[in-house]
């Protein structure tokens, strides 16, 4: 085995067991965001070592907690709320509805009035959803491959003041593309050139902090906030 | 009646769904074997308590996203459990004696339904663990289940924090070459 797989093998172990002094913790979960080797180590080493609470003995937890958790679900489930949880990929299938009448803005109601529906175009579909563990930045990515255009919302977090975020495409071992600075709208659509629209399917879609007017550099500078695998839909 | 890793995949299924009931479901289905995990780590009940409510809030807002990260559904929520604790336990000024605690859960007897969540597919883990000399598995164990640090263990095992260090990667490069084998 190369020396760097057991280098990493190690730092994952490490990070899974949270051994990782602060600053190398926050860059190992920098690295997660971008590095699929490193996630799988990540995933092995959790699914592993999880096996050591099979020794932790259950203990029922007091009587009250139930009925606190029942009702805080309760308080939380909204009928909109759907949308935005575990339906996001539908939701944007109800967008795509919304964006054959034109303004993207009326998407947004569109959708919390439509059902979910299948899209009249059978081919396929990509999305994907961005979030990070450092941060409350939640955006759903859609990509449509009939004009390579990417659908981008952010349902939760901003960026820092005087700051912006900056979209990456990271495709296989390739450095990371920028795809743009996100606006300050929750909603952009955004066109990708269209050598790089095929190599959304199965890339990373990530999110860094930049300063005003994104990386200077071409290659992401700040933090990785959030991140997320395309998936077909 | 035994509940299996699809039955536990079904409910986070639904929870995804905004399923109340199905939240419940897995609430007593895995709730107890959550606690002694929080327990474990905090050796607290009143704050593996708040933990343990955090931690089915969070299920209930990531039930979507569990497929997204390919671990059985037991880790999954063994690793939301212990990395809330450990936060908390992080989080904490001063550590908190645990005496008391940790005899309730050596007392506490797992029920039918937490016992068959618990016994999971492969114990590879121990068998492997078993591969290392006593205190090299005891100081995985202890970062594991008791969140112990480098530092803690350093001075447990009373060696310098960077023997200790060394020590436990080449533990984990041995438990790794035991696991792949």
């Amino acid at each position: 085995m190369a020396e760097n797989d057991e280098e990493d093998a190690g730092l994952a172990a490490e990070y899974v067991l949270h051994l990782l002094p602060e600053d190398e913790r926050r860059a190992a979960e920098d690295r997660l965001a971008v590095d699929g080797g490193f996630r799988a180590l990540v995933a092995d080493w959790t699914e592993h070592l999880a096996q050591l609470a099979d020794d932790v003995a259950p203990v029922a937890p007091p009587a009250g907690l139930r009925a606190r958790l029942a009702e805080a679900v309760s308080a939380q489930a909204r009928p909109s709320r759907g949308a935005t949880q575990g339906r996001g990929i539908m939701r944007w299938f109800g967008g795509a509805v919304g964006m054959a009448f034109g303004a993207l803005a009326a998407v947004v109601i569109l959708i919390a009035v439509l059902p979910p529906v299948q899209p009249p175009y059978s081919g396929p579909f990509y999305a994907a959803e961005l979030a990070g563990e450092q941060s409350d930045l939640l955006v759903q990515a859609r990509f449509d491959p009939r004009d390579d255009t990417l659908l981008v919302e952010r349902q939760s977090g901003a960026a820092a003041a005087g700051r912006v975020l900056q979209l990456w495409l990271i495709a296989g071992d390739a450095d990371p593309v920028s795809l743009g600075v996100l606006p300050e709208d929750t909603t952009a659509r955004i066109a990708v050139p269209a050598p790089l629209g095929q190599q959304i399917a199965g890339g990373i879609l990530a999110i860094s902090d930049e300063p005003p007017g994104g990386s200077p550099t071409g290659l992401p500078t700040g933090d990785v906030l959030a991140a997320g695998e395309v998936g077909e839909v | 009646m035994a509940t299996t890793r699809a039955d536990i995949e079904g409910m986070i299924a639904r929870i995804a769904g905004e399923d109340r009931a199905a939240f419940l479901d897995l609430y007593d289905a895995t709730s107890a074997k959550l606690f002694g995990v929080c327990l474990r780590v905090l050796k607290d009940r009143g704050e593996s308590e708040d933990v343990l409510q955090d931690v089915f809030i969070k299920v209930w807002k990531n039930a979507g996203r569990y497929n997204v990260n390919g671990l059985s559904p037991m880790t999954w929520l063994i690793t939301i459990a212990r990395n809330a604790a450990i936060d908390r336990l992080r989080a904490r000024k001063t550590p908190a004696e645990g005496g008391e605690a940790l005899d309730r859960l050596q007392d506490a007897a797992p029920g039918p339904e937490a016992q068959a969540v618990a016994a999971s597919e492969a114990r590879e883990v121990v068998r492997c663990l078993g591969t290392l000399d006593d205190d090299r598995a005891a100081a995985v164990r202890g970062a594991y289940l008791d969140g112990e640090t480098y530092q803690t263990l350093a001075a447990r095992f009373d060696v310098p924090l960077n023997t200790m260090r060394t020590w436990l990667r080449r533990s984990l490069q041995k438990l790794r070459e035991c696991l792949d084998g």
